[in-house]
């Protein structure tokens, strides 16, 4: 019945097949996205905040290296005014608007570039672990239980005083938070993948003659980017938390540099002199970022999910 | 001339051997001991031929087509024993790299399931143009022109726009289509269709069944159905192998072991089809149920459920007896020692099988 019919008579065929308005998984995605208040508005902050960071510093007047001169009235900083709005700091006295913006643009960068090894390494390992099972799943899997049974909070801070004594660079950072951020992401990839590898495709791939490899990475992964965007999504306010918190320690990125830890760090001696607007803004900076973030992963948890309704 | 020696005719005049199966034998080890699942399989189909497969559940007819594709995770199965000669090649010799060429290339396989045998987040197009990158000298450009040509090719309405669309856009009917398109799209000398219409609407089945059939008449490809629709056999192949518990009990052309099954598994199976001459009638079935893997009976696999059972040959597992060119059955029956209890068997003439065929 249907050999031998051209390619002209079947551009004119009726086509019996339903027409729904179809609508892929992302555009169904968004479409449920859209509806969750909260995860707009996280993304809002969130984008704010990456708006901040990337064009901030060539709107403010000042220079985040430039030091003011001494004021002996003013020791502790002085608080925000017309020409600082966000105060300056103490002793050196640097805008810390200054500080603040461009900690933004330093915090998010460490953030997002840490994030993407985690998920390219994770999904690496979990995918092989999971879709070949066995000896390989078993020894990679120990790796990632030895691993995250260390209590990561100190072997960082050991990792940046060993690589950068103390005085790390931000590209430093990103690698120490990266070699560590990736297990959580492999115990995820690697679940998806034992429930994926058991899919029909999967078998219709391989009679294909499809290698492993490419099923994995080209039929496999693509199926289980929802789990792998929130996780790395999550993943960003985690290490911009664990950034700061292991600048605020003195341990991270050399305090010349400003990130949203270290400015921290520097306003700790001061507070109890009065200044509040040192501490105050990067640390509003931090929150804003982390629960715009929060939200944002919330949202997208939500509307990844295949089963959520429309 | 007859349709039986019309059919052998074609059989023996489609050409050279090109899928030979000898004592195939595919364990499974699970915990509670080893699961023959397919135990002394023989059957062998020329170029351009069609067999079937045909059984019932967890007779092993699927666990042979996915050991012809050495799609059998190794462990926990195991190929204990015999060969699959491909082209004169035994399969199950050769490396990963080898196998990878043969899948799809030479061998392509349509499964039961077409509602989730497409990946959902791959286009129709790039998942055809997959296979054909792998198996054809071609470019990406060249593999989409392939992919368009492979749906034109099996009917598919408006082919380029389906070529952008992603499976979950499609019925099932299409999808399934497709899968043939994409087993077509290399020139494979053999298709394997495993059940390929038993996740479909009866009304879709026809259609499919037509189009794998023209297509097999139009590229001159041989296929293997494997299904366990006794219809659906009579309409789409020249030669049967009944299959029972891991084990080929009974081969033919479809005209022979529909008409005249030579054992008596075959023979209840016929007898258990609905059909209109039976109206009114109480519906037979084969008494009792396939045996569990795990005890085995010793001699002859199907005794405990056959109605024509005697003692025969108690422990000893009957052989496949010669009855012809390519006609078997692998029943205690045709043992020149107990030609009385043949009378009898073929006395107790079968009721109205011969409708299946008609």
């Amino acid at each position: 019945m249907d050999s031998g019919a051209t390619l002209e008579e079947l551009e004119q065929r009726p086509d019996y097949d339903v027409q729904l308005e179809s609508l892929n998984q992302w555009q169904l995605a968004w479409r449920r996205f859209k509806r969750h208040r909260m995860a707009l508005l996280g993304s809002a902050l969130f984008l704010f905040m990456v708006v901040v960071g990337l064009i901030g510093p060539f709107i403010i007047p000042y220079d985040d290296t430039k030091i003011g001169l001494p004021d002996a009235k003013f020791n502790a900083g002085r608080p925000p005014s017309i020409a600082h709005l966000f105060g300056d700091t103490g002793r050196l006295h640097r805008d810390v608007l200054t500080l603040v913006v461009n900690g933004t643009r330093l915090s998010l960068l460490i953030g997002v570039l840490a994030s993407a090894i985690s998920a390219i390494v994770g999904t690496f390992v979990g995918g092989i672990a999971g879709y070949f099972g066995g000896w390989l799943d078993t020894i990679l899997m120990r790796i990632v239980d030895a691993l995250l049974s260390l209590p990561l909070l100190f072997v960082i801070l050991a990792f940046s005083q060993f690589l950068g004594e103390g005085h790390a660079s931000w590209p430093t950072m990103v690698l120490i938070f990266g070699m560590f951020g990736w297990l959580g992401i492999a115990r995820l990839v690697r679940a998806v993948m034992l429930s994926l590898r058991e899919e029909d495709y999967v078998d219709a791939a391989r009679a294909a003659g499809v290698s492993d490899v490419r099923i994995i990475f080209r039929h496999l992964v693509p199926n289980s980017l929802s789990p792998i965007i929130v996780a790395t999504t999550l993943g960003v306010a985690g290490v911009i938390i664990g950034e700061a918190f292991v600048s605020f320690l003195g341990f991270g990125v050399d305090p010349a540099t400003p990130t949203l830890g270290n400015i921290l760090s520097g306003a700790l001696e001061f507070i109890s002199q009065g200044n509040w607007w040192w501490a105050f803004f990067p640390g509003a900076a931090i929150v804003l970022i982390v629960l715009g973030i929060n939200f944002m992963g919330d949202g997208l948890r939500d509307a990844l999910d295949p089963r959520a309704k429309v | 001339m007859t349709a039986t020696e019309a059919a052998r005719e074609r059989r023996t005049g489609v050409g050279d051997v090109l899928l030979d199966v000898r004592d195939l034998r595919t364990h499974f080890e699970v915990m509670d001991g080893t699961v023959k699942a397919v135990d002394g399989v023989s059957f062998s189909l020329r170029q351009g031929g069609r067999l079937a497969l045909v059984g019932e559940s967890g007779c092993g007819k699927s666990v042979t087509a996915l050991s012809i594709m050495r799609l059998i995770e190794v462990p926990p199965g195991k190929f204990a024993g015999g060969e699959i000669l491909f082209e004169g090649r035994n399969l199950l010799k050769l490396n990963d790299r080898e196998i990878r060429k043969v899948r799809g290339g030479e061998i392509a396989m349509i499964f039961q399931e077409p509602m989730t045998s497409l990946n959902p987040v791959m286009t129709v197009g790039d998942q055809i143009s997959e296979a054909v990158l792998l198996h054809q000298p071609v470019n990406r450009k060249g593999a989409q022109e392939v992919a368009l040509q492979s749906l034109v090719d099996v009917g598919v309405p408006d082919p380029k726009r389906r070529l952008k669309q992603y499976p979950f856009e499609l019925s099932g009917g299409m999808r399934q289509r497709i899968m043939i398109a994409m087993a077509l799209s290399c020139n494979p000398k053999l298709i394997i269709a495993d059940e390929p219409t038993t996740a479909l609407d009866v009304t879709i089945q026809r259609q499919i069944l037509e189009l794998i059939k023209n297509v097999q008449e139009r590229t001159g490809t041989a296929l293997l159905l494997i299904t366990h629709d006794l219809g659906v056999v009579a309409e789409t192949v020249d030669e049967v192998a009944v299959m029972y518990a891991g084990r080929v009990v009974e081969t033919g052309t479809v005209e022979e072991v529909l008409l005249s099954p030579r054992h008596p598994y075959t023979r209840g199976l016929l007898e258990s089809i609905p059909s209109q001459g039976k109206k009114g009638q109480r519906l037979s079935a084969i008494k009792g149920v396939v045996p569990n893997p795990f005890r085995m009976p010793k001699g002859c696999k199907f005794e405990p459920r056959c109605p024509y059972a005697w003692q025969a040959g108690a422990d000893e597992e009957p052989p496949l007896f010669d009855l012809g060119p390519d006609r078997m059955s692998r029943c205690w029956l045709y043992d020149p020692r107990y030609a009385d209890h043949l009378a009898e068997y073929e006395g107790r003439a079968p009721k109205k099988s011969a409708e299946v065929a008609s």
